[in-house]
């Protein structure tokens, strides 16, 4: 019984240190997010092939753009410039940069 | 030169459903109910972290995202079972509606 309440806590505590490690640092962030700036930051850039407007970012949900970022790197969404870039991040760069792009003033 | 008339026509008919596909953004609030349980009901005030601002967002963008949902090329369960109802006109009014309104969404400043 005291081994099963040890292996639950265990459980607990990793789940806990897990999402600990996952908040993101928006100061960290916006150093990761310089690159985005370069079609993001740019009013009314354009998509091509097929055209569009690339869209706007800062100031969305938080877990969205993890999400996105996610879906980018694992070819769930598909766009060459976005799966290249969602490439060279991990889950922690991932977390810090939607903090920044959710907060970015 | 006598086919100045017939051209002029050809080209009305080719400009026509240009007009036809604008979006019509108080046809889009009223189609909008549905969109305002999830992404608030201006599109800026979601319900959770993990649901899109819309308010603000370009309206082409909007309009492609979601003929994509329709299309299944972005695969979502909840955004292809809605946009599967929708028509080329109703997806139009919807971003010509959340393209104009007021929200927090911007270019990532640079500073």
């Amino acid at each position: 019984m005291s081994r099963l309440l040890i292996t639950a806590l265990a459980l607990a505590a990793s789940t806990i240190t897990f999402d600990v490690t996952a908040a993101g640092n928006a100061e960290a962030g916006k150093k990761r997010a310089y690159t985005c700036t370069g079609c993001h930051g740019i009013p009314g850039y354009k998509n091509t092939y097929p055209m569009y407007s690339v869209p706007r970012i800062a100031g969305q949900s938080e877990t969205y753009l993890v999400n996105a970022l996610n879906a980018y790197k694992k070819g769930e969404r598909k766009h060459p410039t976005m799966a290249a870039q969602a490439q060279s991040f991990s889950d922690q760069d991932f977390a810090d940069i939607a903090a920044y792009l959710s907060t970015a003033k | 030169m006598r086919h100045l008339p017939l051209l002029s026509a050809l080209a009305l008919i080719a400009l026509a459903p240009t007009a036809i596909a604008a979006g019509d953004a108080a046809a889009g609030k009223a189609k909008s109910t549905v969109c305002a349980a999830c992404h608030g009901p201006d599109g800026n005030k979601p319900i959770d972290a993990n649901t899109p601002k819309l308010a603000g967002q370009y309206e082409d963008y909007l309009a492609k995202v979601l003929r994509d949902y329709r299309s299944g090329a972005r695969a979502n369960a909840i955004m292809g079972a809605q946009a599967a109802a929708l028509k080329d006109q109703d997806i139009d009014d919807l971003a010509a509606y959340y393209a104009t309104q007021q929200g927090d969404l911007k270019e990532i400043p640079h500073k």
